[in-house]
């Protein structure tokens, strides 16, 4: 009895001794392991003083209607752009110039952003946005990164599905999420297919006058559209939109507009219709040329495609378009060449709403359907034949090959992805380094900060075979897309240059000066360090004086020419806030309609003496 | 009677008076401004004919200690000195014309005059700038004066002057004055 004691006894201790001694052993080589791979995670996204980052990361802000710049791999938040929500931080939507862009609105929905490209590539010029909400699309300067023209787009019902730029940015398209009464202003929903269409248009931007334009559009079918690409290389005259609602349900669109087997990928060549437009076959409609396919056939076609798709992403070589099935788990390649011998053929399969159909196998190259991955949503691309997905359900990415539909790697993200970028992912030349996943749910991710949560975006490095996850980083919602593009593309001035041709603008401080014709005050004034000058000659320069009721027009220049010295001009109780870049003239006009006495004072920390850069609006009460 | 300079001496006087005319078109002296937020450094370079450089953001920093502004227009040696040089150049063409030693050592005396006389100038400003100072001025500090070469610091920024180009063209047309001494010399 005491030797089979002892004989447990010494298995126990032998036990032990193992659990001890190697337990704890492999755990700290799992620890080690652990922290030496994330210490080589933190060098590969530090970059350090003095350095830049490689990449520009720029966001769509969503519901905010903003854009966020970001460097990658660093992942820090560098600027915020204003674009269809004013911005009292710079001033935007209050000045003169900024308020009439902005057109009255509070609010935007900036959705996809796009580059300007040349050859399929970005070219660093331009960015375009639309707003979803007030169908908008706006252009802005990559010289300067500020907003530089904005248009309201007639006939339209919330460009979602843009934008997307053609190969040398000849069009932004802007095909849209809602379907309007066509004819009238009202219509009853119970005639939402008669009476409804979901109207495209097709944007020109002058890129020397900065100016929008809309070219043509075109009378879709009442459906709604989701995501669009234009081709790239021999597929470039041609586009693809993904579709849903093929259904035409007008209410519980959840699950009357998911009852189709198929919906449709819109499949035109914007050359011929271009074409078109030129010889003058459109319609007049409510000021624009309008194209209505089933009277001008030949131009677009549609595609069966598994139903209500999500993303629509164009390979670099520009030989297939990729479907996300979003409720179907697969993504399914299409070829250009088999849909353009489709076409050649009429191997058509039907008709829908005067369209012609082509046949799904005769277009279809293969279906993708990585196991348990669900909800594939968009796609971007690296130079290496590989098409990274993200699946929102199942929130992964997965890494597969487009020409083999072989999936090579896939990795958790953090969590639920919409979109998600590469660098110049969506152009003929990718550039696969990174990738970041930006996700619409961050839980836990990061200190808590109540209900409201940040979004969430993870940075991996896609340079090798696997993907490798460097990071997750919180992130300003709502990061419907971005573009991350090199930042040798990007060339940025920092000071504006003198305009003596510009009537607004006073350069020497003795040209300054308050003028008045009759109730209209006019000031011709300088902002420099530390000082405001509206008028040299008087016996106080930093003071204006007006009478209740006048309306009063500031032009202040700031003649600080050097680089990051800002004025902002804010007058108190006026709720009036505008900002000077420097060398920069802009224009404020308001109605003196409060007398008393209101200070004015810089709002952008400007140098030692800021505090003291002060002056007063002085406005005489009436009699 | 003043000796004949040879043909190679002559020469040596046409290629100075055509150098003196090119350092009309170069920088001769400069000063560069460093601070931390400066750190590429700001310039006001000096032309016989112009002033250069971040002349406008110079001045509205050293406004706060109450500097007098440079411009063009306060210092009137920028529109007489193209024209002194110029005729420098000619008295040196005139020189290699007529090959008189007696007008050549006139003509170094000229000079080296015009060289103290440009150094006492610079002197002379550097003085007024650092020690002419508003009494308004919203930040007080102790008069100074920089040196014409090398550095210096006032307030947050350190100051480096220099002699550039135009100067050491000028002193390569000054040895092309010697030549003639030497090869002229008595053997
Ligand atoms: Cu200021």
């Amino acid at each position: 009895m005491k030797k089979l004691f002892s004989g447990a006894g010494g298995i126990l201790a032998g036990l032990l001794v193992a659990f001890v001694f190697f337990g704890s052993s492999s755990l700290g080589a799992e620890e080690q392991a652990l922290s030496s791979e994330n210490k080589s995670n933190a060098e590969a996204v530090y970059v350090p003083h003095g350095e830049h980052d490689e990449y520009y990361l720029i966001n769509s802000g969503g519901h905010s209607g903003q854009l966020f710049v970001y460097g990658v791999p660093s992942m820090r938040h560098i600027r915020t752009i204003p674009v269809f929500t004013p911005d009292p931080a710079t001033g935007y939507g209050f000045d003169k110039e900024s308020k009439e862009m902005l057109g009255g609105y509070t609010w935007g929905d900036l959705h996809h952003p796009a580059l300007s490209e040349t050859n399929g590539d970005y070219d660093g010029n331009f960015l375009f946005a639309t707003d979803v909400a007030n169908n908008r699309v706006a252009a802005i300067d990559l010289e300067d990164f500020h907003t530089v023209d904005i248009l309201e787009v007639p006939n339209i019902g919330g460009p979602h599905c843009a934008a997307f730029v053609t190969e040398n940015t000849e069009y932004i398209f802007l095909p849209t999420r809602f379907s309007l009464p066509f004819d009238t202003d009202y219509a009853s929903l119970d005639d939402y297919s008669e009476e409804f269409r979901g109207v495209m248009s097709a944007v020109t931007f002058d890129q020397e006058s900065k100016e929008f334009d809309v070219a043509y559009q075109v009378a879709l079918p009442p459906w709604s559209y989701d995501k669009a690409r234009a081709g790239k290389r021999d597929s470039s005259d041609w586009a693809v939109i993904s579709t849903y609602n093929t259904e035409e349900a007008t209410t519980n669109l959840e699950i009357n507009a998911s009852q189709a087997d198929r919906d449709y990928i819109v499949l035109f060549n914007w050359k011929n219709l271009e074409e078109r437009v030129a010889n003058g076959e459109y319609e007049e409609f409510n000021g624009e040329k309008m194209i209505y396919p089933e009277k001008h056939k030949g131009d677009i076609y549609l595609v069966p495609v598994a139903k209500s798709p999500h993303g629509i992403d164009v390979s670099p070589d520009g030989k297939y378009f990729i479907a996300s099935g979003k409720l179907a788990p697969a993504m399914t390649v299409f070829s250009f060449e088999k849909a353009f011998e489709a076409i050649e053929n009429e191997d058509f399969s039907g008709e829908r709403n005067g369209l012609p159909v082509l046949n799904y196998d005769s277009v279809m190259e293969r279906e993708v359907d990585p196991p348990g991955a669900l909800g594939p949503l968009h796609t971007q691309f690296d130079e290496r034949g590989n098409a990274y997905t993200t699946m929102f359900i199942s929130s992964e990415v997965v890494k597969w090959e487009y020409e083999t539909g072989e999936v090579i790697d896939r990795h958790d993200v953090y969590y639920s992805p919409g979109h998600l970028v590469t660098p110049h992912g969506d152009t003929a030349d990718p550039q696969g380094k990174y990738l970041v996943s930006l996700n619409k749910i961050a839980k836990d991710n990061f200190l808590s900060v109540g209900p409201s949560h940040p979004e969430s975006m993870d940075l991996f490095d896609i340079s090798g075979d696997e993907m490798r996850h460097l990071m997750s980083v919180p992130v300003n919602p709502e990061p419907h897309y971005g573009q991350m593009v090199h930042r040798d593309v990007i060339n940025p001035f920092h000071v504006y240059e003198m305009d003596e041709s510009n009537p607004n603008a006073v350069y020497d401080q003795n040209d300054t000066r308050i003028e008045r014709d009759g109730d209209n005050v006019t000031v011709y004034g300088i902002s420099m360090r530390s000082k405001f000058i509206f008028d040299a000659a008087s016996e106080r320069p930093d003071v204006i004086e007006v009478n209740e009721g006048d309306t009063v027009t500031m032009h202040i220049t700031n003649t600080d020419f050097d680089q990051d010295i800002v004025h902002g001009l804010g007058i108190m109780d006026y709720d009036l806030n505008f900002e000077q870049m420097p060398g920069q003239t802009k224009t404020l006009e308001f109605v003196a309609d409060k007398a008393g006495v209101f200070p004015i004072y810089c709002t952008n920390f400007c140098s030692a003496l800021h505090q003291e850069m002060t002056g007063y609006l002085m406005v005489k009460p009436k009699e | 009677m003043s000796k004949k300079m040879s043909f190679q001496s002559a020469t040596s006087l046409f290629i100075a008076a055509g150098l003196l005319i090119i350092t009309i078109f170069l920088p001769w002296w400069g000063m560069k401004f460093y601070a931390p937020q400066y750190q590429e450094g700001l310039n006001i370079i000096v032309y016989p004919y112009k002033l250069a450089g971040e002349i406008d953001i110079v001045n509205s920093l050293n406004h706060y200690i109450g500097m007098a502004q440079f411009s063009e227009e306060s210092f009137p040696e920028l529109q007489f000195l193209p024209w002194i040089i110029a005729g420098l150049a000619l008295l040196i063409v005139f020189t290699g014309l007529l090959r008189k030693m007696s007008l050549l050592y006139g003509l170094i005396g000229l000079f080296i005059l015009g060289g103290i006389l440009g150094i006492y100038d610079i002197r002379r400003w550097l003085v007024s700038f650092g020690t002419d100072l508003d009494p308004m001025a919203p930040i007080t500090v102790d008069p100074f004066v920089p040196p014409i070469i090398g550095e210096n610091t006032i307030a947050n920024f350190v100051t480096n002057s220099y002699f550039s180009y135009g100067s050491f063209l000028l002193l390569l047309v000054f040895l092309l004055l010697l030549f003639p001494l030497w090869k002229e010399r008595h053997q």
